[in-house]
């Protein structure tokens, strides 16, 4: 046993973790009430349906809870340019802690792809794995095209003042694939890469914690921890392990989105063929 | 006298009689005995009523003016029943078929029927059912936001009457000509989604079997 066990490094700030927790929450929302509505054929879609009053209350529930999130996209987008502005952009849109996409990452995906494949040594990861960088830009890219054809659909009689009638079917078929891709995204990758790799089995609670476990980050982040090391940031960031009452609710709520997230997508995939696409 | 009830009758006339340019003409047909014509040579007027003012009106997109002109025998007007009064004149034991005894594609093509359970007879209206390009149709271009869309979509435009209802596959190749913009919407998402799962699935999977072969001191405790 080592001295580290129990430890745990600092990651994420509160902001951060409401903002995952209201994006986890929104999300399996409107996963539930859009397959409802397009599963409205089979039983498993009225029932879906009916935990949100029906196939009308659905769409209600799908609409004001899509304008939220949207909401929810815009805050978060004022909250990152604070942080820019306050923190100066520098250390935030440059250099290892950033998240936007730097060519590193591009060459640690092929080194890590070698890793997986036993050609070539773990990369040294900084701060954020290129899969987090990913992960974090797809919810632009999906904010962006769900929000705005969401909007579209939900406003017909006045969105088709600007365009063809026709842009609808458009927007729906977009909308569709968009979703579906997201929801694949998050309920096979992003809940493997979460709670199913052997590193994080059963669940890693980075997210609702707020700190990851110092072993892990030691070997899967070598540069992040050298760094901080160097620097002598370390002390501060080094925290203990939540009480067990905490680590209780994060296992709940983490579990609670996985149950919902894989029940989605198996009933989805089950009873993909008894509807009309 | 009379130069008095003269203008005097000309104004009473002009405030009884109706808007002249609200009426229609009626344009007879230059061919005798049109329908047997039109059967058996593929030639076929557009209109036989048109409204006397056509500016400031919609019109069909399918064929505008007042045209004569033979048509291919693919898209034969005369043979393809989209332009008759009655579009199922004639037909044998009409009386005994549901629409969706024909109209398969038809039924499953369009979410009104799919997911709100709107009957063919709502929109396309009672019998005798005109074809939707016929000039007396509810479902004409002219008029079918008004007159269909807008019973339940209240305000619709004829813009909004352009959402395809019976909506073509996006996937099919046939979709190009009819619909380009959403059969490359269609492919570019999917495009973009099979990418990412090409890519994603395969890493992620292989990436789990590899943490299996960790060594003992790299597996946090």
């Amino acid at each position: 046993m080592n001295n580290d066990a129990g430890k745990r490094i600092k990651r994420f700030t509160v902001s951060q973790r409401l903002f995952h927790l209201v994006l986890m929450v929104t999300f399996l929302v409107q996963a539930a009430t859009g397959l409802a509505r397009m599963y409205n054929e089979t039983a498993w879609g009225q029932g879906l349906a009916s935990l949100f009053g029906g196939f009308q209350a659905a769409l209600t529930v799908h609409i004001y809870v899509g304008i939220f999130m949207v909401c929810a996209f815009v805050l978060h987008i004022l909250y990152a340019l604070a942080t820019i502005l306050r923190k100066g952009p520098g250390s935030t849109l440059a250099g290892p802690d950033s998240v936007l996409p730097r060519p590193t990452d591009f060459k640690q995906f092929f080194q890590h792809v070698g890793w997986i494949l036993g050609l070539a040594k773990h990369p040294p990861l900084d701060r954020w794995g290129y899969w987090e960088k990913f992960d974090y830009w797809a919810v632009f890219w999906g904010m962006i095209v769900l929000g705005a054809t969401g909007l579209l659909l939900a406003y017909p009689l006045a969105s088709s003042r600007y365009m063809p009638g026709w842009g609808l079917n458009v927007a729906f078929w977009v909308h569709r694939i968009e979703a579906l891709l997201a929801m694949g995204h998050v309920f096979v990758i992003h809940f493997f890469i979460a709670h199913l790799r052997r590193s994080t089995f059963p669940m890693d609670r980075t997210m609702f914690e707020g700190s990851a476990n110092l072993h892990d980050v030691q070997h899967e982040r070598p540069a992040w921890y050298q760094r901080l090391k160097a620097s002598g940031k370390i002390d501060d960031m080094v925290v203990q392990e939540a009480p067990l009452y905490r680590r209780a609710i994060y296992m709940t709520v983490g579990f609670a989105a996985i149950c919902a997230g894989v029940y989605l997508l198996v009933g989805g995939l089950i009873h993909a063929t008894r509807i009309t696409w | 006298m009379l130069k008095r009830t003269v203008p005097l009758l000309l104004i009473l006339l002009a405030i009884l009689l109706p808007e002249p340019l609200l009426g229609q003409e009626e344009r007879a047909s230059r061919y005798y005995h049109y329908r047997s014509t039109e059967m058996s040579t593929g030639i076929y007027e557009e209109f036989e009523v048109k409204p006397r003012s056509v500016q400031n009106r919609v019109e069909s997109t399918i064929g505008q003016g007042r045209t004569i002109s033979r048509v291919e025998s693919e898209d034969n007007r005369a043979l393809s029943r989209l332009f008759l009064n009655d579009a199922h004149q004639g037909l044998a034991f009409y009386e005994q078929r549901r629409c969706v005894d024909c109209h398969t594609q038809e039924a499953r093509n369009n979410r009104h029927f799919v997911r709100h359970g709107i009957t063919c007879r709502q929109c396309h209206g009672g019998e005798p059912i005109a074809s939707s390009g016929h000039f007396f149709s509810r479902l004409n271009p002219i008029r079918q936001h008004t007159h269909v869309c807008a019973k339940c979509h209240e305000g619709a435009g004829v813009s909004f009457a352009l959402y395809a209802v019976h909506e073509p596959t996006p996937a099919n190749t046939a979709t190009l000509a009819s619909m380009p913009v959403l059969y490359y919407a269609f492919w570019i998402m999917i495009a973009l989604a099979a990418g990412t799962f090409a890519i994603f699935l395969p890493h992620t999977l292989l990436w789990g079997i590899r943490e299996l072969f960790l060594k003992k001191n790299e597996v946090p405790k």
